[in-house]
């Protein structure tokens, strides 16, 4: 009798197993950085229409969101906007994960004021001593009799723990700082905040909105490819090991002369 | 009664403060457990006939941790977790334990992914400090007590770059969180951990750990004499964990050495634990997200000075997770978990303490664990 209960266990769980192989189709997943998701859309559209049998599934959540998915193995594409810490790569290869990195663009975060804010230069010390509220009124810095409004982005975002460390070299961010939860976010309440300033991807300038010069070096194509922007960036993709199959004809797209090209449609500087 | 109001009114003078000053997490982890256990009942007051019987059955709220993490700045962090915990056998209805309250120092030494942690912590110690409870029962350092799962102390928590591995030096008191009173062991000599652990591959884990610690005074305060139950330990643990596809396997070997004042060697004795815990994750393979689990322990005393207590435990555990409503990440909101374990001693080598498999067990526990983590700025 026992035997006969295995084997019927044995054969519904092969059935499921089964079911589910030949269920799946050609897909990959990927998730994490909210500065990457456009990049990302936007080359997964262009590949899908190459690739009609492949499916790719983007979600946005923050390179934190992402990196903890591929260390959970629940998707084939962490997305994120700086490299991975040394603890997390560590947690993921203790879970047989091997995060494979591949950068697919550079990026600028860009310190925007309002289009009627006169200042045009902020040093990196002046940005710090902004968003930790050393500075609270435009006119400590050339500006206007103004108050400053501090926006940032949310301590999830890629965006802003690279800002963090390169801006603000691990300071805490002033109290009265918004917090928002993305780029679009930050460019539209800065566009209607005369005293506002924020930080975004490069991706994400409107009209509504004025670059800023920090240490006296305008984010530009140049400037980041160079690495003489001190806010410039490189942004990724990470697998699993080498990509491989379908994940690894995204990737290769996505780094090619076409797929730079959609970079820089959607904002952001090639990789050269 | 009193400590849940002690917390209550702390808690809400506490929470206030935190959120208007730093960004804070507020998260919660609470385990319903139902116990049914199988064991030996005297048959009369003779205590010399046993009978097979249900020693154990009971729903309980084994862990209820409630918790608060306060960023003070990029670098700068605390935690602070309560338990409150509830069965039939706590008077006032509910216990309450201090779990962990710390700060982490991210900057405290300028050394690359070093943290400085000081307060009540993990114990880095074996497979504690990351024993994510897929199993119901505790890691073996755990149950078989070599180490608490938190103590006081102060300890440097580093990550090797490029994901190699990390490491962990600790001074912590010795006692764990729990003790208190009458059950402190009088202990001056504090307890030192040092532990590494690395990742060679993706997928295999080597790691080690060595503590000392040490119980009671040598010499009393009372009478300046001898103290028979001071001892110092010396207590070690070598784990191997492989991780590959939806296999993973844990291999752990510890060992404790006791050693008493010399008056009093004839109690030295020393002590092992082997245990071995695969976890095959469905989910790749039927799509279900189900976890089969086991565990298999082998605990041997049997070098106890006392022959009545000497005694060596063979343990296997069965069992299965059910994973539901996963977020972004894939981790889960709640989780069902049934257990079965069987306790076996050896009875040709235990002592007469467990002759006639009086000490034998099977158990079977189900439990329901839900979770929920939340940013309150």
């Amino acid at each position: 009798m026992k035997n006969r209960y295995f084997s019927i266990a044995l054969i519904l769980i092969l059935a499921l197993g089964l079911t589910s192989a030949f269920a799946k189709t050609r897909s990959i997943t990927c998730s994490g950085s909210t500065t990457v998701l456009p990049i990302a859309q936007a080359t997964a559209e262009a590949f899908m229409d190459k690739h009609p049998d492949v499916n790719i599934s983007i979600r946005g959540g923050g390179s934190g969101v992402g990196v903890a998915a591929l260390q959970n193995g629940t998707v084939q594409i962490a997305n994120s906007s700086r490299p991975m810490k040394s603890k997390e790569i560590s947690q993921a290869k203790s879970k047989g994960i091997n995060p494979t990195p591949y950068a697919i663009a550079l990026d600028g975060i860009a310190i925007v004021v309002h289009d009627s804010n006169p200042v045009k230069n902020l040093s990196i010390a002046q940005i710090r001593d902004i968003y930790t509220g050393k500075i609270k009124n435009w006119k400590e810095v050339g500006g206007p009799n103004l108050p400053i409004v501090a926006i940032s982005r949310d301590v999830a975002s890629g965006t802003f723990e690279v800002f963090n460390e390169k801006a603000l070299s691990g300071s805490k961010v002033t109290a009265s700082a918004q917090l928002l939860a993305s780029n679009n976010a930050v460019a539209s309440a800065v566009g209607s905040t005369p005293g506002g300033i924020g930080y975004i991807g490069l991706g994400y300038l409107t009209g509504q909105i004025k670059v800023v010069s920090a240490n006296g070096v305008t984010p530009s194509v140049k400037t980041v490819q160079e690495g003489s922007y001190p806010l410039s960036r490189k942004l990724y993709m990470y697998t699993n090991g080498k990509a491989k199959g379908d994940v690894n004809s995204y990737i290769a797209f996505i780094q090619s002369e076409e797929g730079q090209k959609i970079v820089e449609a959607q904002g952001f500087i090639a990789l050269k | 009664m009193k400590k849940l109001l002690t917390i209550t009114l702390l808690g809400l003078i506490l929470v206030p403060a935190l959120l208007n000053s730093v960004d804070l997490k507020i998260s919660g982890e609470m385990w319903n457990r139902w116990t049914l256990q199988n064991g030996m009942i005297p048959a009369d007051t003779s205590m010399t006939v046993y009978n097979s019987g249900i020693t154990k059955n009971f729903f309980s709220l084994e862990r209820g941790y409630v918790g608060l993490e306060a960023k003070f700045s990029d670098t700068i962090k605390g935690r602070f977790t309560v338990d409150i915990f509830s069965t039939d056998l706590i008077k006032d209805g509910a216990g309450l334990k201090l779990k962990y309250a710390y700060v982490d120092f991210g900057d405290l030494i300028p050394v690359p992914d070093l943290t400085t942690t000081v307060g009540l912590q993990k114990v880095y110690f074996g497979s504690i400090y990351d024993w994510d409870y897929s199993l119901i029962g505790k890691a073996p350092a755990d149950g078989y007590k070599f180490a608490n799962s938190a103590d006081y102390g102060i300890s440097l928590n580093g990550h090797i770059p490029q994901g190699w591995g990390q490491y962990q030096l600790g001074v912590y008191n010795g006692e764990g969180y729990k003790n208190y009173g009458a059950n402190l062991k009088d202990n001056i000599d504090p307890a030192f951990l040092a532990n590494l652990r690395l990742t060679p591959i993706a997928g295999l884990t080597l790691g080690g750990s060595v503590m000392t610690n040490g119980s009671e005074r040598q010499f009393k305060l009372s009478d300046a004499t001898e103290n028979s139950s001071y001892n110092t330990q010396l207590l070690a643990d070598g784990l191997v964990r492989a991780a590959f596809g939806p296999l993973d396997i844990w291999a752990e070997y510890l060992y404790k050495d006791v050693t008493y004042a010399p008056a009093f060697s004839a109690k030295n004795y020393a002590a092992n634990c082997l245990s071995v815990f695969p976890t095959l994750k469905l989910k790749s393979l039927i799509g279900a997200d189900i976890d089969l689990t086991a565990r298999y322990e082998r605990w041997d005393e049997t070098q106890l000075p006392d022959s009545k207590k000497k005694n060596l435990l063979n343990a296997w555990t069965g069992g299965l997770n059910y994973n539901l409503m996963p977020d972004d990440t894939g981790n889960t909101a709640m989780q069902l978990q049934l257990n079965y374990e069987r306790k076996d001693y050896d009875e040709s080598v235990s002592g007469s303490d467990f002759a006639n498999g009086k000490k034998d067990t099977d158990t079977v526990m189900l439990q329901f664990k839900w979770r929920f983590s939340a940013s309150v700025k």
